[in-house]
């Protein structure tokens, strides 16, 4: 669905940026220790805004695999690790996510970066496969997810956060327009 | 040497280490009692033994970290001797079980068998020591050495081919990830 604006000449965006600081804010509040990244562009003022605070350990690494598996070995040695990635470095990630999140239990709690994204439109509407598919993939799979569309959702990040303990498993928090 | 012989030197200088092993490393691993705590392996997603055992190594700086990799499984997750390298936990001791084959599918050749050279690639990626080894008295030669090194350090063990049937644990990985986390919580 696309919306438009006052004129009705440029669609209005459906999604819209959620402030760095707010975004980091919450994460400090639920006592991350660990950001394990596959850098995303969506997101790249957050982990800019992260790194400036060094509250946070931020650990860069070449694949959404590794990640998964650090996050499972940070949390086996008792520490809150969290992934920052983008849709398409989900899809990479697949088959740890059965074996390491789902299958060994391990809360693994996402950024997931809408990359590519067209605002003006739903993302399930949008014309690029990597933006349409991020949902279907993540239903397909099981995995629990919560947009993050504008500022007002911010509190999805915290409903995120718990269920991932709860279920110990994944929970992704889909990042729908850039971090300003 | 036999991938048996490379376990039992493993074992006689574990000590406290945490473990990780992957593929046909892992049942001989619990054979020999290192699986009973402190452990954990890296089932159903061959390649991640590595990253695994980075995270155990980064949250327990503490601990040495035993992972016991395959050359298959090293090989599907390549640029983790970069991430770990770059991230450089001094307490990671990373052993290749080198036999050349996708031993667990049938014992196919493995990319690159006989070409490329796993210590050159982690010492470029930046690994501080590696090690090749062939035969048990060599190993066992070597580890004390391999044990007191700073890591990350790599170690590819060479081994002789099995034909036999292939072994999985088949141990649930979430309890040994509750019981080590019990530890650290």
């Amino acid at each position: 669905m696309t919306t438009a604006d006052a004129q009705g000449e440029t669609p209005a965006p459906v999604a819209t940026s959620v402030s760095a600081k707010v975004l980091a804010e919450c994460i400090v509040d639920l006592g991350i220790t660990h950001i394990i990244t596959v850098p995303d562009t969506v997101q790249k003022s957050f982990l800019a805004y992260m790194e400036q605070q060094d509250k946070v350990k931020i650990l860069t690494v070449c694949t959404e695999d590794e990640a998964m598996g650090i996050n499972a070995g940070l949390y086996a040695t008792g520490h809150r690790p969290m992934m920052v990635i983008q849709n398409n470095g989900f899809y990479a990630s697949v088959n740890t996510l059965k074996a390491l999140a789902f299958d060994a239990q391990v809360p693994t709690f996402m950024f997931v970066g809408q990359f590519g994204r067209d605002l003006t439109k739903d993302s399930n509407d949008n014309r690029r496969r990597g933006v349409r598919m991020l949902e279907p993939t993540m239903q397909t799979w099981d995995v629990p997810y919560y947009r993050l569309e504008n500022p007002e959702d911010i509190g999805v990040v915290e409903e995120a956060y718990r269920k991932c303990q709860e279920i110990e498993g994944p929970v992704a928090v889909i990042i729908g327009a850039p971090t300003s | 040497m036999q991938r048996q012989e490379a376990i039992d030197a493993l074992c006689e200088y574990r000590g406290d280490c945490i473990s990780v092993a992957t593929m046909q490393a892992a049942s001989p691993w619990k054979d020999a009692g290192q699986s009973a705590q402190d452990h954990v392996d890296a089932s159903d997603c061959m390649g991640s033994a590595a990253s695994l055992g980075l995270g155990l190594a980064m949250g327990a700086p503490d601990r040495k970290v035993m992972v016991l990799d395959g050359d298959g499984s090293l090989l599907m997750q390549l640029g983790s001797l970069v991430t770990i390298a770059s991230l450089g936990p001094s307490n990671y001791y990373h052993f290749i079980f080198y036999n050349g084959l996708y031993q667990s599918s049938g014992n196919q050749t493995i990319p690159g068998h006989g070409i490329t050279d796993f210590c050159k690639v982690a010492l470029a990626s930046g690994y501080k020591k590696a090690w090749k080894v062939s035969s048990k008295g060599e190993f066992l030669e070597a580890l004390p050495e391999i044990m007191n090194s700073e890591g990350p350090v790599l170690i590819e063990i060479e081994i002789e081919r099995e034909d036999g049937p292939t072994r999985f644990p088949g141990v649930p990985v979430a309890p040994q990830i509750k019981a080590l986390r019990e530890q650290f919580t």
